[in-house]
C-alpha cells in the first residue's frame, strides 16, 4: 500500500541538499499546487530589476512559465514576498536545487560565474529574511506544554509519580512530526475544561495522601482469593482444565481441594507449614474469565508500595493419551521452565497498568518489585509466555505429549505505603502542616483559624514554587483575590485551596513555556534544557544557577546536560522522543492478523519487551556515547529471553533486559530490524517496502519524501500468497515518473523485506487463502487458534541505492547505510533540534549545522556529543 | 463538515405540543416551550439550527445473528426484512441495519461492552485503558446547550464495572440504574441547598477562567505577532469555557420542566429486566421531548441479568447462560422471544419519536438511535460482525448496510457520521477511517 507521508513545507529544507534525485520528485509534487493556488494574483513584476531577474529569465522561465509550467512550477508567479512562508519555501526549494546542480537541468547551462551570482544574490536575500523574522519572533513559536510534559510536571511538583494525567487530555497536534511545536498545540474550551478536570485530579490525589495509614506489612494468600479459587470449580460458563485453576501443595495437585467441593479451600493460620505449600496455579494468561489478581489486597491510599510475589514454574501432565493437549489437574510435577510473570496494577473495571515482570522459576521464590500504585489498585500476576485460552475450542501451543508448562502463585505480600520524601513535600506544597481531613464525596477538609491569611500564605508559596521563573507580585495577588472570593462566597477554605490551586495549573504562566525573540534568557533557558532531557520542568539546581546567571556559561551548561543525562528522569526524553521520532508511541496501533500470525496474536509481552528494547538501545548509545552509526549497525542488541526467542539468538534467559553481543553473521544490530520499528512500519498484515523504505529515509537518513500525486492508488497486498508486493510494485518502478522517487524509497524497503509484521525473520512470506487451508495442522498460536497460514512465495531482498550501490540483504544494506556517518548525524541532530526547540532547522540554521557536524567528525558523533552540542546550539539557545 | 458553520445562525422557534403523554407509564407532562429552555448564550452559539440528539444503546448480549440480520445478498433500499426486523416493519423507512462491521482490534469478549461507545482497543490485554465514549466526546461540543450534558442509563448493571460512557481520560461514568431517579432530576427541583452549592461551584469555575484570562491578557503585552497569535487562542478557550460554566449555571436558576405525573416506580427485580428498558426508552424519550439533554446511552446489562420476564414467553435459564445456547433449540426459542422483546420496545419508542412534533419535524427525524452490542454472536463470543440497527437522526434509511463479513467495515466510522450530523467538527473518532460509507443525511 502507499502511503502518503505528511509533510509541511517549510519542513527541514536543510536535510534536503544532498539528494539531488530525491529534488526532482519534490519540487513538482509538493510545493507548487500550494504556490500557485496561494499566488494566483501575483505578477512576474515583482522580480524584475532585481538582480536575481537575468538569470531567472534566460535559465528558467522557458520551462517554468504559465505557458508551460513544467512540473506545475510558473516561476514567473513567485514573489520576493518573504514574509509568505510559501514563498519562502518556494525559493528555498529553488536555490536548492541550482546549488545541487540539478536545474537549470540540460543545455544551456548557465556559466559558473552566472550560477553563482544567482545562487549568492538569493541565499542573501532569503538569509536576510530569514534572519528577520528569527529577530522579530524567533525560530519557534510560543507553545503550551504538551499532555506528556503536562503529566510529568504534575507529577514532580506535587511529587506524586502515579498520577495519570496524560489520558485525561486531549490528543496534542503534531507538526515536523513532533509533539513540540507551537503552531500545532492548539487550545480550545475541551483543552481548558480538560486542563482543570486534570488539576483538581491531580490536586485531590495528593491531598487525599494525608489520610494516609501506618505503613504495614501484609501477606495476601492465593488460596484466599475469589479469582483464584473461583475458576476451580467447573460451571456452566466453563469446563476446560486450561480456564480453571490448579490447587496445588508445592508441585503436587491437591487433589482433596480439587475433588471435594466441601473440603476447606486453605488450612489457614492453623498450620503454617502446610500453608506455605498451599498455591494456585494456571496454565493460560490472563484473558476473560481467568484473570486471577490479589483483589483482598487494594491500596488504601495512593503512594509507593513493595510487592513480594511468592511464585514458581509447575508442570502438568496430560490428561490422556487422546488428550494430550489438555492439562490434567489430577497430575502435576516440578516445573521444567523459566516463566516471565507481568505485574499489573488493575483498577475496577479492568484498567490495567504494567508495573513490571519479574521471572518465575521451578524453585519457589519470592520476587519483588517496588511501584507506585493509585489509590483502590489491586495486583493482577500475568505468565506472560503462557497462552491466551480464545474461544472457540483452543489448544495450548506450548503443549506436548509429556505435558504442559504452569505458573502457580502462593501469596503476595505488600509493604506499605512506604514513606516518600518527595510526597511527603508535595502534600506539604498544598496545606503546610495543617491536618488535612477527606469528607465525604473526596471534599478536602481543612480547619484553619484565618483562613484568609494562610491561603494568601500558601498561595505565594505555590506560586513560587511551580512557576519557572521569578514570580510577578500581580499573579499572586491575582489568585489570592480568587481564593478570598470563594471563601466569601462561603466555599470552605480547603475547597477554596483546591480551586486557587487549579487555577495556578492551568494558567497560561504555567501550561505554556515563556520564551521572547533573542537570546533566552536563564530561566527559560533552564526550562527549555529540562523539558528537552527530563520533559519536565526544571529542579531547583537548574533554576538557581538561572537565578546566579549562570547557566549560560558553556561549561557549566555541558555539565548539566550530563547531569540531567544521567538522572533517571531522562528516561522520559528517551521515551518521549522516541515515540515521535520513531512512532514508538504506535507499537499497538495495529494487531498481528489472527490468521497469519496467530503465532503473535494476543503476545503483549512481546510487543512491550520491543519497544522496552529500543528505548534501552537508545538510553545505552547515550550513555556509552556510541557512534552515530550504531543506529544502523550495531554489534549488540538490548534483549530479555522473549526477544533473544523471536530473534533467534541463542542463550538469553529471563525477563530483564540486557546488552548482547550478537552472532556475527546477525541480521540484528541497529534500530533497522528491531520489532518496535518493524511492527510500527507494518500494518499487521501485510509489509510494504514501500512504507518502511520511506520510513528509513525520513527517520533514519533524514531524506523527506514527497507524497505520492493524488491519482495514484495504491497497491492493494496480496493476502492470498500468489504475487508478492515486490512484483505489484515492479510495473510502477517501470514508470519512469514514479521510480524518480521509488528508486529512493524502495531499496531500503526491499531489504526489510526479510521481516514480517512483527519483525520475525522470513525468507518466505505467509499466505492465507480459506480455499486452500492447510491439511495438517502445523501449529497453534499465542491465541490457542490453529495455523491456517501456509508458506508462499520466496522474499527477494536484494536491490541497489540510489547511487548504485548494490546489496543483497540487509546485512549488506545496513553496512553501506553506516558508512555515511556524517548524515546519519545531521538528522539525528535536526531531529533533536526540532524536538528541543520546537522548530524546524531553518534556513539560516544550516551554516550553523554544518559547522556543528565538522566539529564532531573527530568524535564519529557520539550519540551523547551529539546531544551535547544540541544544547550548545545557537538554535537550542536562542528562541 | 456538512453543517454550515457560515454567516450569523438562526435557531428557528419551535412549537411543541403542550401535552405529551406518556402512554405506558400513564404520565402526563405539562411541557414549557423548548426555546424558552434554550438560554441566549446556547441560541447564539450553536451552529446548528436544529437540535440534534442521540440515543445509543448496547445490550451485550446482542441478537441472534441469523435473525437479526438480513440475507447476505438482501442489500441496498429493496432489502428483505429479517424475521427481527419484521417487528418493525411500521418503521422500516426509519432506520438502516448494518451487517460486517465491527470496532477495530475490540476483542476480548464480554469487556469489549465498555468499549462499545469508546471504540478503544483491545479491552482485555494488559495495559487497556479506555478512551472517551461518543456521547461524552458529544457533550464536549454540545452539552452546554441543555441542562443535563448527557444523561448515563443503566439495567441490571455491574456497578462500577460497566457503562457505555466514559470520560476523556478514560474514567467511567457511572450509570443510573433508576427510572425514577431520571425523571426527579429531570423535573424535580433540586433543595435549595444542592443548587446554592452547584451554583457556587460553577461560579467559581467562572473566577477561575476570569484570573487565566486576566494572566494572558498581561502575558500578551511583549510578544510578536504569531506568538500573540497563540496566546489569543488560549485566551479563547478560556473565555469559551467561562461561557460554558454561565449557561450551566443559569440552568440552576431555571424552573425544570413542570409535570403533572407521579414519578414512575422502580422494578424491584432484576428479572424485570424488560420493564426497566422499557422505563428507561421512557426516560430517554421524555429527556428529549422537553430539550433536558440530547445525549443518552443505555446500558442493558444482560450479561448480569437472571431469567428475565419476557411477555408471553416462559424463560427458564439465566440470561447469559441462554446465550450460549451451543444451538440447543429450547434455549434458542427463549432467546428468540427476549431478543423479540427487545424489538418490540424499540419499535415503540421509534413510534412515540415520531408522534412528538417539534418545529415542523418529529422527534426521531431528530434522534439518532444507536442500537447494537459488543458481541456479534454471543454463543461464541465474537466481536466481529456486529448487529447494529440505526435510526431517525436525518439520514436517508430504509437500506441494509452490508460490508465484508471477513474483513469488517470499521463502525466508530459510523460515529464519525453522527458526530457531524450533530454539527460537531469532527473527521475522526478511535479507530475511524472516514464517514459512514453509504450513509447520506437526509
Amino acid at each position: 500500500m502507499l502511503q502518503k507521508p505528511i509533510l509541511s513545507l517549510n519542513q527541514v529544507p536543510g536535510l534536503w541538499g544532498g539528494c539531488a534525485v530525491l529534488m526532482r520528485a519534490v519540487l513538482p509534487c509538493v510545493i507548487l499546487p500550494c504556490v500557485i493556488l496561494a499566488m494566483a494574483a501575483v505578477c512576474q513584476a515583482e522580480t524584475k530589476g532585481q538582480p536575481e531577474a537575468a538569470f531567472l529569465k534566460s535559465h528558467c522561465y522557458e520551462c517554468h512559465d504559465s505557458n508551460t509550467q513544467e512540473g506545475r512550477l510558473d516561476l514567473t508567479k513567485v514573489t520576493f514576498n518573504l514574509n509568505d512562508p510559501l514563498m519562502f519555501a518556494t525559493w528555498v526549494k529553488v536555490h536548492d536545487r541550482v546549488k545541487a546542480g540539478e536545474m537549470p537541468p540540460e543545455s544551456p547551462r548557465p556559466s559558473v560565474r552566472e550560477q553563482s551570482e544567482f545562487l549568492r544574490a538569493l541565499s542573501d536575500r532569503l538569509a536576510t529574511a530569514d534572519a528577520e523574522r528569527i529577530q522579530d519572533s524567533g525560530r519557534s513559536t510560543w507553545r503550551r506544554m504538551n499532555r506528556y510534559e503536562y503529566e510529568n510536571t504534575l507529577r514532580d511538583v506535587l511529587g506524586a509519580p502515579w498520577l495519570q494525567v496524560r489520558d485525561i487530555l486531549p490528543e496534542d497536534g503534531e507538526s515536523h512530526r513532533f509533539n513540540k511545536i507551537g503552531d500545532a498545540l492548539d487550545v480550545s474550551h475541551v483543552q481548558m475544561a480538560r486542563y482543570l478536570a486534570a488539576a483538581d485530579y491531580a490536586l485531590r490525589e495528593v491531598a487525599m495522601t494525608s489520610a494516609a495509614p501506618p505503613s504495614k506489612t501484609q501477606r495476601y494468600y492465593a488460596r484466599d482469593q475469589r479469582s483464584f479459587t473461583g475458576p476451580l470449580r467447573f460451571s456452566q460458563f466453563n469446563r476446560s482444565p486450561e480456564r480453571s485453576t490448579f490447587p496445588l501443595l508445592g508441585n503436587t495437585a491437591d487433589v482433596a481441594v480439587l475433588n471435594d467441593e466441601s473440603h476447606p479451600l486453605s488450612v489457614g493460620d492453623k498450620n503454617p507449614e502446610v500453608r506455605e505449600q498451599e498455591a494456585v496455579g494456571v496454565v493460560a494468561s490472563a484473558y476473560e474469565p481467568l484473570e486471577v489478581h490479589f483483589s483482598s489486597f487494594r491500596a488504601p491510599v495512593a503512594g509507593e508500595y513493595k510487592l513480594r510475589l511468592n511464585v514458581y514454574t509447575f508442570w502438568a501432565a496430560p490428561l490422556s493419551e487422546k488428550q494430550w493437549w489438555r492439562p490434567d489437574r489430577e497430575k502435576t510435577s516440578a516445573g521444567r521452565t523459566h516463566e516471565p510473570v507481568s505485574l499489573y496494577a488493575q483498577h475496577p473495571p479492568r484498567l490495567l497498568r504494567k508495573l513490571g515482570t519479574v521471572d518465575a522459576s521451578p524453585e519457589p521464590s519470592v520476587v519483588e518489585i517496588t511501584a507506585w500504585l493509585a489509590k483502590g489498585e489491586t495486583v493482577r500476576p500475568d505468565p506472560a509466555r503462557l497462552f491466551r485460552s480464545r474461544p472457540p475450542s483452543f489448544h495450548n501451543p506450548l503443549a506436548t505429549k509429556k505435558g504442559q508448562p504452569g505458573v502457580a502463585y502462593k501469596w503476595l505480600e505488600v509493604e506499605g505505603p512506604l514513606p516518600s520524601k518527595s510526597l511527603a513535600e508535595g502534600r506539604k506544597l498544598l496545606f503546610g502542616d495543617l491536618p488535612v481531613k477527606i469528607a465525604p464525596g473526596n471534599q478536602i477538609d481543612v480547619k484553619v483559624p484565618d483562613a484568609k491569611a494562610t491561603s494568601r500564605q500558601l498561595i505565594t508559596k505555590f506560586i513560587r514554587r511551580v512557576y519557572r521563573r521569578p514570580v510577578d507580585a500581580a499573579d499572586t495577588k491575582r489568585f489570592v483575590a480568587l481564593v478570598h472570593e470563594a471563601i466569601d462566597a462561603g466555599i470552605p477554605f480547603g475547597e477554596a485551596m483546591i480551586a486557587g490551586y487549579s487555577a495556578i495549573l492551568c494558567s497560561p504562566a504555567f501550561v505554556t513555556l515563556e520564551e521572547h525573540p533573542g537570546r533566552l534568557d536563564d530561566f527559560a533557558l533552564a526550562s527549555r534544557l529540562s523539558y528537552f532531557l527530563w520533559n519536565s520542568e526544571p529542579d531547583e539546581t537548574l533554576l538557581k544557577l538561572a537565578q546566579n546567571g549562570e547557566l549560560k556559561n558553556p561549561t557549566v551548561l555541558r555539565r548539566q546536560t550530563e547531569r540531567l543525562l544521567a538522572d533517571p528522569k531522562s528516561q522520559r526524553f528517551v521515551a518521549a522522543f522516541l515515540d515521535y521520532w520513531l512512532d514508538l508511541r504506535k507499537a499497538d496501533d495495529t494487531s498481528p492478523d489472527a490468521g497469519l500470525y496467530p503465532d503473535y496474536y494476543l503476545d503483549d509481552y512481546l510487543v512491550e519487551s520491543a519497544v522496552d528494547e529500543t528505548r534501552a538501545f537508545f538510553t545505552e548509545l547515550i550513555k556509552e556515547n556510541l557512534p552515530v552509526r550504531n543506529l544502523v549497525a550495531s554489534d549488540f542488541a538490548m534483549l530479555n529471553a522473549r526477544l533473544a526467542q523471536h530473534y533467534e539468538i541463542p542463550n538469553v534467559q529471563g525477563s530483564e533486559i540486557r546488552r548482547v553481543k550478537l552472532p556475527k553473521d546477525s541480521v540484528r544490530g541497529g534500530l533497522l530490524t528491531q520489532a518496535s520499528v518493524l511492527k510500527v512500519t507494518a500494518n499487521g498484515t501485510t509489509t510494504s517496502p514501500v512504507l518502511r523504505g520511506v520510513w528509513i529515509n525520513e527517520r533514519i537518513l533524514g531524506v523527506l519524501i514527497p507524497p505520492p500525486p493524488p491519482t495514484v492508488s495504491a497497491v492493494e497486498p496480496d493476502t492470498r500468497g500468489a504475487t508478492t508486493i515486490r512484483e505489484q510494485l515492479e510495473k510502477h518502478r517501470n514508470d519512469a515518473s514514479c521510480n524518480k522517487c521509488h528508486v529512493i524509497i524502495d531499496p531500503s524497503g526491499f531489504a526489510l523485506e526479510n521481516f514480517d509484521v512483527l519483525g520475525g525473520f522470513r525468507e518466505r512470506y505467509r499466505a492465507v487463502d480459506s480455499a486452500k487451508k492447510p491439511k495438517k495442522i502445523v501449529g497453534y498460536g499465542h491465541n490457542g487458534q490453529p495455523f491456517e497460514f501456509s508458506n508462499g512465495r520466496v522474499v527477494d531482498s536484494a536491490g541497489s541505492l540510489p547511487d548504485g550501490r548494490k546489496f543483497r540483504d540487509i546485512r549488506e544494506l545496513k553496512l553501506l547505510l553506516a558508512k555515511d556517518e556524517r548524515q546519519l548525524a545531521k538528522n539525528l541532530a535536526s531531529q533533536m533540534i526540532v524536538y528541543a526547540t520546537g522548530a524546524p532547522i531553518r534556513f539560516n540554521d544550516r551554516e550553523e549545522l554544518e559547522f556543528m557536524l565538522d566539529s564532531i567528525q573527530s568524535s564519529s558523533f557520539g550519540v551523547q556529543t551529539v546531544i551535547q552540542e544540541v544544547v550548545l546550539s545557537r538554535m537550542f539557545q536562542n528562541k | 463538515m456538512n453543517q454550515p458553520a457560515s454567516g450569523p445562525s438562526v435557531v428557528t422557534r419551535r412549537s411543541v405540543s403542550r401535552r405529551q403523554f406518556l402512554k405506558a407509564s400513564g404520565v402526563a407532562l405539562g411541557l414549557p416551550f423548548l426555546d424558552a429552555m434554550m438560554p441566549a448564550l446556547a441560541r447564539a452559539e450553536t451552529t446548528a439550527a436544529v437540535p440534534r440528539r442521540m440515543l445509543a444503546v448496547c445490550n451485550n448480549l446482542g441478537l441472534l445473528p441469523e435473525k437479526f440480520f438480513p440475507a447476505a445478498d438482501s442489500t441496498g433500499r429493496g432489502y428483505q426484512l429479517s424475521p427481527y426486523l419484521e417487528l418493525m416493519k411500521a418503521h422500516r423507512d426509519d432506520f438502516t441495519v448494518f451487517s460486517g462491521v465491527w470496532h477495530p482490534d475490540v476483542d476480548g469478549g464480554h469487556p469489549a461492552d465498555n468499549c462499545f461507545l469508546t471504540a478503544a482497543p483491545h479491552p482485555g490485554s494488559g495495559g487497556f485503558r479506555n478512551t472517551i465514549s461518543l456521547d461524552q466526546y458529544a457533550a464536549e461540543h454540545i452539552g452546554h446547550l441543555t441542562r443535563f450534558p448527557s444523561l448515563t442509563l443503566g439495567v441490571n448493571m455491574r456497578r462500577g464495572q460497566c457503562s457505555l460512557s466514559w470520560t476523556g481520560g478514560g474514567v467511567l461514568i457511572p450509570a443510573e440504574e433508576k427510572p425514577s431517579e431520571v425523571f426527579r432530576r429531570l423535573f424535580l427541583q433540586g433543595s435549595k441547598v444542592e443548587v446554592a452549592a452547584q451554583v457556587r461551584k460553577l461560579k467559581l469555575g467562572e473566577s477561575i477562567m476570569d484570573a487565566l484570562a486576566d494572566q494572558t491578557h498581561s502575558l500578551e503585552k511583549n510578544l510578536g505577532a504569531r506568538d500573540k497569535e497563540r496566546l489569543d487562542q488560549y485566551f479563547t478557550g478560556v473565555r469559551d469555557l467561562e461561557k460554558r460554566l454561565a449557561s450551566a449555571r443559569e440552568w440552576e436558576g431555571k424552573p425544570k420542566p413542570k409535570t403533572s405525573a407521579k414519578a414512575p416506580e422502580d422494578p424491584a427485580n432484576p428479572r424485570e429486566y424488560m420493564e426497566k428498558a422499557r422505563l428507561m426508552y421512557d426516560m430517554a424519550r421524555l429527556a428529549f421531548e422537553t430539550d433536558s439533554t440530547r445525549l443518552v446511552t443505555l446500558m442493558l446489562d444482560s450479561v448480569n441479568s437472571p431469567a428475565i420476564e419476557v411477555e408471553g414467553s416462559d424463560i427458564n435459564d439465566g440470561y447469559h447462560s441462554l446465550s450460549h445456547h451451543g444451538k440447543n433449540p429450547e434455549k434458542l426459542k427463549q432467546l428468540e422471544a427476549i431478543d423479540s422483546g427487545h424489538m418490540k420496545l424499540l419499535n415503540t419508542l421509534f413510534t412515540d419519536l415520531k408522534g412528538t412534533a417539534e418545529g415542523g419535524a418529529n422527534l426521531l427525524d431528530r434522534t439518532m438511535i444507536l442500537y447494537g452490542s459488543n458481541l456479534g454472536n454471543a454463543n461464541t463470543h465474537v466481536t466481529t460482525n456486529l448487529p447494529i440497527l440505526f435510526a431517525g437522526g436525518g439520514f436517508k434509511h430504509g437500506q441494509h448496510l452490508a460490508f465484508d463479513s471477513k474483513r469488517n467495515y470499521p463502525l466508530p466510522n459510523l460515529f464519525v457520521s453522527m458526530l457531524q450530523r450533530m454539527g460537531i467538527e469532527a473527521d475522526k473518532f478511535s479507530t475511524s477511517t472516514g464517514t459512514m460509507r453509504g450513509l447520506d443525511m437526509a
